[in-house]
């Protein structure tokens, strides 16, 4: 029996043939950078050194710079470090599930995904590391190093230590991936680059692959080995950050649905903000033909499915909340809803909850100028979810006496829009230097790899499985 | 035994040949490869000469820049000869007295860093306030003058006495006068210095006033019963206590008299549950009205009206005339009613005192206490209070100012303190000789020639009368820390004796005499008695029985002479708990030390209700300006009040000085104080409030003043109690619990095999007046932060006290936001003090948390902070679900932005050197005194024997004049801790989230008719 699955959009259209895509994917590298790229660099340096000099601030002058207190220990801080590392998610998932999945439209936006988890790992973990009172030395103490202080160790039950074992996992794991698959591509640029640095830079990097079919052989075992061990890690990250929280007595961090509905809400974020760069990357490079508004659209429904998950694990919080009878965990959730950060509660529910439904409409799915907009309400909302989350929990926990307000001082917002500078200046150096594009894989979706010689543009591709 | 055998190497030594027998005179006979190694490839011998010469020269100049870093030079003075009694790190203990307080002194390796209550003291029983904590720092205020000053220069002692002696004598010979100026002198022998001052020069008399009067008061007693004296407040005998606007648990007289003597009839037991009635009329929310069974609010105008109206009713259920009295007297509701009712019902166990300072008022509350039998059982006319009046009175004294040939102002800042100061200032100008001993540069002695500073009253010697025939002594704890001298000598000096004249003057010697010829029982040998007096610090005569006076005043001659006009707008000038008159204004602790009831730090404010506040358009933030016609004070900050009477709005004195501190803080409020009756007024009728332009925010320790219907705080009403002793505190958990009665629970259970600690914390007996609060950062070390960081909530008391308002409203009270918002009238509240610090919980959520094990679970059960360890991810303060951790977000220490007493040498010396100060970056909170704890058992061991019971005390235990925290052995079932845990009242605050505190608290128990309140609503 055999079933004939519903005609797809081609992956890549426009025709291209084998050297097309490298032509194409290459041309960024080898010319001169626009005015554009320009432009886009500059702002994100000035940026980055805007969080060089608040960083400082911070560690030389104390995290009184902040606008924390004594009753909200985290706010931003912690907020940004789960947003960061959510948006880190759907590089992963991307890379990992959709390869074991073998879904093929993945193969052209895969790689600026990882680059963007890369990225968005390394701005995460800049605030766990600069919200230690004591950044001089805590870093290091919070590893498990032997030492000479006789039986001096650092404590496994505490979620904050899971953390640093999660992040630098995921980092590492992360890096090995994207720097994996991005060989082959990095031997084809070596081989077509004209300046001798160029040559012996990417030389270097590509690691001596000559392309020989025991290098594929080998490259696609890694590829599914790491795509293995990257799996679980797209659960766990999250579920690690969620415990943070689930494993506190405060009403509205002890809830055990945090880690699935975490899990759910960093994919959400992280598919929004690949949006965000890719609806840009593709106009801006060129790569309409392979970035397609299929592969936008496939990413919005992963927005609405993800989407739809966060708005249940939203209500089935307020259910359970009221459903316990703990007047605490009531309270905590209708001052979420009613209290004075009731504008952050509705912001996150607005776009978290109802945006994401207006993509059961597939003309809205396939509008990029919609769905840039759409993916910023995105990353909007889950970085009010997760100021929601942590700050109205902690500002008015169990007695009264302690309620406070908390509002961000200029040295918090100017990490924060510094992290997005070093995440654009990343990201434009990696535009820049690297094929945002996996060539070789997406060599083999190009139409005519599948005995379809017809090269007419929007001839549809039929699969039989 | 001989060995001949011969053993030989070779055939070459066997053979014995020429050239082995050359070679072998050598150290190596084959010799040893030496060019072979030198001569390789990489060793180029040829320039080893240079290169030595360049490693020599960079390691020679290398070691010359790294020695050029200048290491900060740190001076560590050992004792040459150490002195009999110190011995290093051992704290030594003696006792003094702080205004009138018995006080001991706790001392470490020659500084005084601590003051502790004298349990020896029949009055205070070892109670201390929280300014007598807080003193400690002043001895070590950089702002105080070090040398004597001439006319604002400064100079030494042999000029200043010599041309202050020659001009008292020009002044006495040109008959103009000389004259005293002092608050009231509580040393007899203070008060015979002056004497022999005052025989010396004989047209010097003495003027005494006091920043706040209580005139009223001796005027009174004079007026009814011959006796210009202030009484003893026997509030351990009444039954019933009203009080008319006095604060006597926060401000008023002898307060840690008063707040031990009134807790210890506030808490029923099981087995006796009776506890007094307190019934408080006043304007503006006090400690102690915040304290009271029922509390009404009452403008200070309608006082008069409202004791009359108390004295009618109180007559008319005896029998006897009532008072004609001008207008109908309808004040306060049914208030007046019900006291007279209560009290009628206690006659000789009750006691109505009054705040104001107007003598006839007073008078009208001596007939009050007369009617109700309570001269001789609850007022003690015979053991007065020891507040001396002088010679002159103050007004008298402004007026003839101009005319005078000497003013010498010892240790007093009239300038500042009392509503002529601008007057007196302009008068002195033409005085030739103005003296001022106060030991700083203050508003007084800026205008004086001559500053002759006095020493800390922890550097002195002295013997202070506190009630009549209760002595406290003084004894030097450290030699004077600056050049400064005891006021009495400088007296004594001036008055150019003999004796002096030979440099023989001895204060202690002239204490010694005084005591021997006054006070000495003979019962002990001189020398015995004085060295265990000095010892104890305290020496009591046999108390007077107290007799019943004879009345010399007709209550309806008082009518004619009390103000019965109701002002519209009064404004009430109080003191607040710890800056009393403002004389220790520049003490960072009284700045920091939030107010007990409405928690701001750091200014005073214009209280107003949310009544007025409505009318007014003002809201909190809001910057108003006060005017009685003549006095405008602007830019006045206001506090919405909860509790405030309509019509009243309340500000506090003592703010507001401009020199001798190093800011000024708050606004000066002494202009607006009057006249009633010949006595200084403390509220001002018809005040205009006007909002002007601009916006402040107070600094407030707690903004939220509602226990939102939680079960944090229990409370009761005298009769549920008294038929269920468990009321309110029954177990609720039932069904959580497993067979032996334990909370099911997913952790570990911990075996204390040794000690256990835990605080038990009465809130019956807690009147929240803050001496812990004080007492704890000084004993712990805490550092003051400032205004700026208490608003951003930032203070770092670990040790502090909730206060929770419920507002009532219709027979109910409202204990939610949202409800109260709705309200429009704030009046009728009642209020709840909760001291709060670490509980040390057994499954302490903080623990769990932490990623360093920084804080960690000791075998005693103490919950311990590393400070060291500690990398400050604050996840702990966060997971803290009593919100006592406090972080260090700077270092407090040696930082100019944080220009308290912890940023110079000499103020530091006040630091705990038991306890670390902590650095910039680490979470720190209650330790329950952990240094006590170590203390303690280390003298136990050291004397081979078991902890006795209520040996250690941590800080806020020793200081509590109201005995309402016990620390103690829970694993000791005899303790005091272990009975008080047993009680029926008590309990755990959040117990359902089964962190196992080791603190318990004491359902709040109020004596009132009405139906207990709501907030524990939810069961």
């Amino acid at each position: 029996m055999s079933y004939e699955s519903p005609i797809r959009e081609l992956l890549v259209t426009g025709g291209k043939t084998a050297g097309d895509v490298t032509a194409d994917i290459c041309r960024p590298l080898e010319g001169k950078p626009t005015k554009l790229w320009w432009l886009g660099f500059t702002i994100s340096v000035i940026c980055l050194g805007i969080l060089v000099y608040t960083l400082a601030l911070t560690s030389f002058i104390g995290l009184g710079m902040w606008g924390i207190n004594k009753t909200v220990g985290w706010a931003w801080d912690i907020t940004n470090f789960v947003w960061w590392v959510g948006i880190g998610h759907a590089g992963t998932l991307i890379s990992a599930i959709l390869l074991l999945f073998r879904q093929k439209w993945r193969m052209s936006i895969n790689r600026s995904a990882e680059a963007m988890t890369i990225f968005a790992v390394m701005c995460a973990a800049i605030f766990p590391l600069f919200h230690m009172g004591r950044v001089w030395i805590g870093p290091v103490w919070a590893l498990p190093l032997p030492n000479a202080f006789g039986s001096l160790w650092v404590n496994f039950n505490s979620p904050l230590l899971w953390d640093v074992f999660a992040i630098s996992t995921y980092f590492s794991v992360s890096l090995l991936f994207w720097y994996l698959g991005m060989i082959p591509d990095i031997a084809t640029i070596r081989d077509r680059a004209s300046t001798p640095i160029r040559k012996f830079m990417y030389r270097f990097f590509s690691m001596g692959w000559n392309g020989s079919a025991r290098n594929w052989a080998r490259y696609e075992v890694v590829s599914l080995i790491l795509a293995g061990v990257s799996t679980p890690l797209v659960l766990s990250v999250h579920t690690i950050v969620s415990m943070d929280f689930a494993t506190s007595v405060i009403p509205g961090w002890h809830t055990t649905i945090f880690p699935p509905y975490f899990v759910a809400g960093a994919i959400f974020s992280g598919f929004g903000m690949v949006l965000t760069l890719l609806v840009i990357a593709r106009k801006v490079l060129k790569l309409e033909a392979y970035i397609t508004i299929g592969h936008l659209d496939a990413m919005c429904r992963v927005l609405l499915l993800t989407g739809s998950m966060v708005g249940l694990a939203y209500i089935t919080e307020f259910f359970i909340a009221w459903y316990s009878g703990v007047e605490y965990e009531r309270y905590a959730f209708l001052n979420r809803m009613a209290g004075p950060y009731w504008w952050a509660y509705w912001s996150m529910m607005t776009c978290n909850v109802i945006s994401p439904q207006l993509f059961w409409v597939k003309k809205w799915r396939r509008n990029p100028n919609f769905i840039f907009f759409m993916s910023i309400v995105v990353n909007i909302g889950m970085w009010f979810e997760r100021f929601v989350i942590i700050v109205t929990s902690l500002h008015r926990d169990y007695l009264p006496s302690s309620w406070v307000m908390y509002s961000p001082t200029p040295t918090e917002i100017g990490i924060f829009i510094g992290t997005l500078g070093l995440f654009f200046t990343c990201f434009f150096l990696f535009a820049r230097f690297l094929p945002v594009i996996n060539m070789s894989e997406v060599k083999s979706i190009l139409p005519h790899s599948h005995n379809n010689e017809a090269e007419s543009v929007h001839q549809p591709e039929v699969v039989t499985h | 035994m001989e060995n001949k055998t011969q053993y030989w190497k070779g055939i070459e030594e066997l053979n014995r040949e020429p050239e082995f027998v050359q070679l072998s005179k050598n150290e190596f006979a084959e010799g040893l490869p030496l060019d072979e190694v030198l001569n390789e490839s990489d060793l180029n011998l040829s320039s080893n000469r240079r290169d030595f010469l360049k490693f020599f020269g960079f390691s020679v100049s290398a070691v010359a820049l790294a020695a050029c870093n200048k290491a900060p030079v740190k001076n560590v003075i050992p004792y040459v000869v150490q002195p009999e009694e110190v011995v290093p790190g051992v704290p030594n203990y003696y006792a003094s007295t702080f205004k009138g307080t018995p006080v001991v002194v706790k001392t470490r390796e020659g500084r005084p860093i601590k003051l502790e209550g004298n349990t020896k003291s029949s009055i205070t029983g070892g109670g201390l306030d929280a300014a007598g904590q807080a003193s400690v720092v002043t001895l070590y205020d950089s702002k105080r003058l070090p040398l004597p000053l001439k006319k604002g220069e400064r100079s030494n002692w042999a000029l200043v006495d010599k041309e202050i002696t020659a001009a008292l004598q020009s002044a006495e010979s040109s008959g103009k006068g000389i004259r005293i100026v002092s608050g009231p002198v509580m040393g007899p022998v203070t008060q015979s210095i002056i004497n022999d001052f005052k025989a010396a020069y004989p047209s010097a008399r003495q003027v005494v006033y006091q920043g706040i009067s209580y005139d009223g008061i001796y005027q009174s007693n004079e007026m009814c019963f011959g006796k210009a004296v202030i009484p003893t407040y026997r509030f351990a005998n009444a039954e019933v206590v009203v009080s008319f606007g006095a604060d006597f648990l926060g401000t008023w007289l002898n307060t840690l008299q008063y707040t031990r003597d009134y807790t210890s009839k506030r808490v029923p037991t099981k087995e006796n549950p009776v506890m007094s009635r307190h019934i408080q009329f006043e304007g503006n929310m006090s400690l102690t009205g915040a304290n009271a069974d029922y509390r009404f609010p009452l403008r200070p105008s309608q006082e008069g009206q409202a004791l009359m109206s108390l004295y009618n009713a109180l007559a008319k259920q005896m029998g006897l005339t009532q008072l004609a009295t001008p207008t109908k007297l309808e004040v306060a509701g049914n208030g007046i009613e019900e006291s007279a009712k209560v009290l009628a019902g206690a006659k000789g166990k009750s006691l109505v005192v009054s705040g104001s300072n107007d003598p006839y008022i007073q008078s009208l509350v001596n007939q009050i206490n007369l009617m109700l039998d309570n001269y001789g059982k609850t007022i003690d006319l015979d053991n007065y209070y020891m507040l001396r009046g002088g010679d002159v009175s103050f007004s008298d004294f402004v007026k003839e100012a101009g005319s005078l040939g000497a003013v010498i102002f010892y240790n007093c800042n009239p300038v500042f303190d009392t509503p002529e100061g601008a007057a007196l200032k302009a008068s002195l100008e033409n005085v030739k000789l103005k003296v001022s001993t106060g030991y700083y540069q203050d508003e007084t002695a800026s205008i004086c020639d001559f500053v002759a500073p006095d020493v800390h009253f922890l550097e002195s010697w002295n013997l202070t009368e506190i009630s009549r025939g209760k002595y406290s002594f003084t004894q030097p704890t450290i030699a004077p820390v600056f050049e400064t001298r005891q006021a009495e000598t400088s007296f004594a000096i001036w008055s150019n004796n003999a004796a002096i004249a030979n440099n023989e003057f001895n204060y202690y010697e002239y204490i010694r005499n005084w005591a021997k010829n006054n006070i000495y029982d003979g019962v002990l040998g001189f020398d015995a008695w004085w060295n265990q007096s000095l010892h104890d610090g305290v020496f009591d005569k046999p108390e007077l029985t107290p007799q019943v006076p004879s009345n010399n005043v007709l209550a309806s001659d008082l009518v004619a002479k009390i103000n019965t006009k109701v002002g519209n707008n009064d404004l009430i000038l109080y003191t607040k708990v710890g800056m009393g008159d403002g004389s220790d204004g520049n003490n960072p602790w009284l700045h920091e030390l939030p107010d007990p009831v409405s928690k701001i730090t750091w200014d005073n404010y214009l209280a107003l209700s949310l009544h007025d506040a409505n009318e007014l358009g003002i809201e909190q933030g809001d910057l108003v300006s006060v005017s009685n016609g003549k006095t405008t004070l602007d830019k006045v900050p206001v506090l919405i009040q909860p509790g405030q009477a309509r019509g009243s709005f309340g500000i506090a004195l003592g703010y507001g000085r401009s020199m001798g501190v190093k800011d000024v803080i708050g606004l000066d409020a002494f202009p607006f104080v009057g006249k009633m009756n010949g006595t200084s007024s403390y509220y001002v009728s018809d005040v205009t409030i006007a909002k002007v332009d601009g916006h402040y925010e107070l600094a407030q320790t707690q903004t939220h003043h509602s226990i939102e219907g939680r079960d944090i705080v229990r409370e009761a009403t005298l009769a549920e109690f008294a038929k269920d002793s468990k009321v309110e505190n029954h177990d609720e958990l039932g069904r959580m619990r497993n067979e032996e009665g334990k909370l099911y629970n997913l952790w570990r259970e911990f075996d204390y095999k040794g000690h256990k600690w835990g605080l038990a914390i009465d809130m019956n007996a807690c009147t929240g007046c803050s001496a812990c609060v004080v007492a704890c950062s000084l004993e712990n070390n805490v550092p003051v932060v400032g205004r700026e960081e208490v608003r951003r909530r930032r203070e770092m008391h670990w040790m502090r006290i909730d206060r929770y308002y419920a507002f009532r409203q219709e027979g109910e009270y409202l204990t939610r936001e949202k409800d109260y918002d709705k309200m429009e009238d704030h009046q009728y509240v009642k209020a709840v003090h909760m001291p709060m610090m670490c509980q040390h919980c057994e499954n302490a959520p903080c623990e769990t948390v932490c990623p360093v094990l920084a804080t960690t679970h000791s075998t005693e059960g103490l919950n311990q902070m590393t400070y060291n360890r500690c990398i400050g991810t604050k996840y702990c303060a966060n997971n803290c679900p009593y919100k006592v951790r406090r972080f260090n977000w700077f270092r407090y220490n040696d930082n100019d932005d944080f220009n308290y007493y912890m940023n110079n040498d000499l103020g530091k010396m006040v630091i705990n050197p038991d306890v670390t100060v902590r650095t910039r970056g680490v979470m720190e909170k209650c330790s329950m005194c952990v240094q006590r704890i170590q203390s303690g058992k280390l003298n136990a061991k050291l004397e081979g024997r078991k902890i006795k019971d209520g040996e250690i005390k941590t800080a806020c235990q020793q200081t509590c004049p109201a005995g309402a925290i016990v620390f103690g052995d829970m694993n000791d079932p005899e303790s005091q801790i272990s009975k008080e845990f047993m009680n029926d009242r008590a309990y755990k605050v959040l117990e359902e989230i089964d962190v196992k505190p080791s603190v318990r608290y004491m359902t709040k128990i109020r004596n009132v008719e009405e139906k207990k309140s709501v907030s524990t609503a939810q069961h």
